[in-house]
């Protein structure tokens, strides 16, 4: 089953950063989409629930050296 | 214990402490070589200072290459490796110093873009009283259901959407459609999550909680526009993929013909193409925020960059410059009595779903005898709708769209009496004169002479026929909205024209037009001219914004290049085929929203200016051997921090 979650970063310093979060996150597994949003610091990320851990998401963006919110 | 803390304390503030850090042991380095010559002192402090505040640039900049995102964290590390690598440890402890120092102002500025709109959320309050088995209790507004009594008293804040069902009070809107008087609120009223209660206390039956508010999906609405790229934007997106690649290349190029390191090195330093990428984004993030704060939805940023161009708006008279709510001014009868006329005409009416009609229908209750208080009494016993049980139904009816409505009734207006179908009964006709002339109908000098003279007032007539003969008619009016004229006024000082389209007749239209003070007036149109005349004025190469209710206009809406739909708090269609929409129907709002358009496209092009300009003087300063690594990052980092300052003055335009 496919689900969606949601993160804000209000830390992104520039728009590659943000592309750079958006391809580490493609690349998990289980992401199915995944968009990440320089200026609203939006992080919406599509994942399969069978095999994805949600929970992983927020380190990911943590190792990049950003901030996550539960948005 | 103190432990956790201090760790919680550093991983917050990282960047602020790593900035610190590293500026602190550059300006120590630099002094110490500059004071007292120990140069390998010097070096090493500087050499610190590059690794402390470069590790997280660094490894950015590792994620980038692995992910083939070439950013200006590569840029930048490649820079300062360099710098070190040749010995210029000054450089590369002040490259790295400014740029975690830009890096982390420039975080702290656009953290205030990006919360702009959650301040909005804030505003919904996280409990809310809820009256369960006979009790009142204290929820989490998230958690209140649909259909569950919520009491909120004066001064606390609506935490659901919902319908009041006891008590009065006046409540601040602002938050969810920019209006800034209090609305008056009773019984069968809507009310929004967020908004504030003023006066008294309500019950409000909810109809939306949590996520499921207004407000929360205007949030999600705005968000999702700001995130839509604009033209510009894709522009320099696209741009900007191969630039950076192409710095690198250009330094390599550099070094190989000149074999001057440095100046490779700073190529890398300026060539980041910071400020044009950030600067366009700020500025549509910025302005789409404010204008939500302002009770004005944009839908993205290509429709914004559309509204900067602007130069005639072109207003729907009826609900639009006027308040749509049509009342009937005066009747005059033609051998019958004025109340006879009103209660044929409202008998014809009375199916109609058209604002005339209700004007009618609403005028014949308010005066006939059956709604007086013994009339009530039984009509509310009888019927769900007493408003209209005092009009009799008619037998037939038949609306000619744009023209009036073509009715039959027994026996004139007995209805419930001795019914006689045998003769046909009567044909009402109600409506203008087109109507009349399409059905042979002769209007009398008398007649027409009245409809012209309310007509010059800026009224609408209508003629009512019984059996063939002009027997009266009726003069309506719809009250220009107070904010009209001086809507027109500051559209015409930004030098924008203004047009009015309406389906009322030529007299009608300029006797309003008049009054509102307006360019052009364009009557007598079909929802389907309306829509030609747009793509007239759009063949002339002008740039029209249609102003409407959203749902009549909803065609005219879409031909204009920019379509804004009033009054859309309550309703998602109209927010569908908009580009814009006012979230009350607050008139004032439409200059505000045009020039703030205005201001933003003129504040992309200063920002785009701003850092083109920036790289071109870099450029010649560094190819002149003027601007070094230092230099060039200071320069650098000030024109991105320049571009979000210019953008970010939409949020208070």
């Amino acid at each position: 089953m496919s689900d969606t979650t949601q993160f804000r970063v209000l830390d992104f310093d520039c728009p590659a950063c943000a592309s750079t979060v958006e391809r580490v996150l493609a690349n998990a597994e289980g992401v199915e989409d995944v968009e990440v949003h320089y200026a609203t610091g939006r992080v919406e990320i599509e994942y399969d629930d069978d095999v994805a851990d949600p929970d992983t998401f927020a380190q990911t963006i943590e190792n990049q050296g950003y901030t996550p919110q539960p948005a | 214990m103190n432990r956790d803390g201090a760790k919680r304390y550093y991983r917050k503030h990282r960047k602020a402490i790593v900035t610190a850090a590293s500026g602190l042991l550059y300006v120590g380095g630099w002094s110490l070589g500059y004071r007292t010559g120990l140069d390998a002192a010097s070096a090493a402090v500087l050499v610190l200072a590059t690794v402390i505040g470069g590790y997280d640039i660094a490894k950015t900049a590792s994620h980038e290459i692995t992910n083939r995102t070439l950013g200006i964290k590569t840029l930048v590390t490649l820079a300062a490796a360099g710098a070190v690598l040749i010995g210029e440890y000054w450089e590369a402890a002040a490259v790295v110093f400014l740029f975690s120092l830009g890096s982390y102002l420039e975080g702290r500025t656009m953290r205030k873009t990006r919360t702009a709109l959650q301040e909005l959320l804030e505003l919904t309050p996280d409990t809310a009283t809820v009256r369960r088995e006979g009790e009142l209790r204290e929820v989490p507004a998230r958690e209140v259901e649909g259909g569950e009594v919520v009491v909120v008293k004066p001064g606390e804040k609506i935490p659901v959407d919902g319908d009041v069902v006891d008590g009065e009070s006046a409540v601040n809107q602002a938050p969810v459609t920019g209006e800034s008087a209090p609305v008056h609120k009773a019984d069968g009223d809507e009310v929004y999550a967020g908004t504030v209660n003023r006066e008294g206390a309500l019950e409000i039956r909810t109809t939306g909680a949590g996520s499921d508010t207004t407000l929360e999906r205007i949030i999600r609405r705005v968000e999702k526009a700001q995130e839509a790229q604009s033209p510009t934007e894709s522009l320099i997106d696209r741009f900007a993929k191969y630039y950076t690649p192409g710095v690198i290349v250009l330094a390599v190029v550099a070094f190989a013909v000149t074999r001057n390191a440095i100046l490779s090195l700073t190529l890398l330093v300026i060539g980041c193409p910071g400020a044009l990428v950030i600067g366009p984004p700020v500025s549509i993030v910025s302005a789409i925020g404010n204008a939500a704060r302002s009770g004005v939805l944009m839908k993205g940023g290509e429709h914004l960059e559309r509204a900067g161009k602007i130069d005639l708006v072109a207003f729907d008279k009826t609900g639009t410059l006027t308040k749509g709510e049509t009342a009937v001014a005066d009747i005059e009868g033609f051998g019958l009595a004025d109340d006879e006329v009103l209660r044929l005409a409202a008998t014809a009416e009375k199916k109609s779903e058209h604002h005339l009609a209700d004007a009618i229908v609403d005028a014949a209750r308010e005066r006939s005898p059956a709604a007086t208080d013994g009339g009530r009494a039984v009509a509310d016993a009888a019927a769900p709708e007493p408003s209209r049980q005092s009009v009799p139904d008619p037998d037939d009816f038949d609306v000619v769209a744009g023209k009036g409505v073509i009715a039959r009734l027994d026996v004139a207006g007995d209805a419930g009496g001795s019914s006689d179908r045998s003769d046909g009964g009567h044909e009402l006709v109600v409506g203008n004169r087109k109507l009349l002339d399409e059905r042979g109908v002769a209007v009398p000098e008398p007649v027409a002479e009245y409809v012209r003279e309310r007509e010059e007032r800026g009224e609408t007539a209508v003629h009512v026929v019984r059996a063939g003969t002009v027997v009266g008619a009726i003069a309506l009016r719809d009250e220009l909205r107070e904010a009209a004229p001086g809507v027109v006024a500051a559209l015409q000082d930004a030098g924008i024209e203004t047009v009015m389209l309406t389906g009322d007749n030529e007299r009608t239209a300029a006797a309003v037009a008049e009054e509102v003070g307006i360019d052009d007036s364009r009557a007598e149109l079909l929802p389907e001219d309306k829509q030609a005349v747009i793509e007239a004025y759009q063949a002339d190469g002008r740039v029209v914004a249609m102003v409407g209710d959203g749902i009549n206009d909803a065609p005219s809406l879409a031909t204009a290049d920019v379509g804004i739909a009033m009054g859309a708090a309550g309703t998602d269609t109209a927010v569908e085929t908009a580009d814009m929409a006012l979230m009350a129907d607050d008139l004032d709002r439409i200059p505000y929203a045009v020039t703030l358009s205005k201001a933003t496209r003129w504040n992309v092009l200063e920002n785009v200016g701003l850092a083109v300009l920036t790289v071109t003087v870099l450029l010649a300063g560094v190819l002149t051997s003027y601007v070094t690594l230092a230099t060039g990052m200071l320069v650098h980092e000030a024109s991105v921090l320049a571009v979000i300052l210019n953008g970010m003055r939409l949020l208070r335009y």
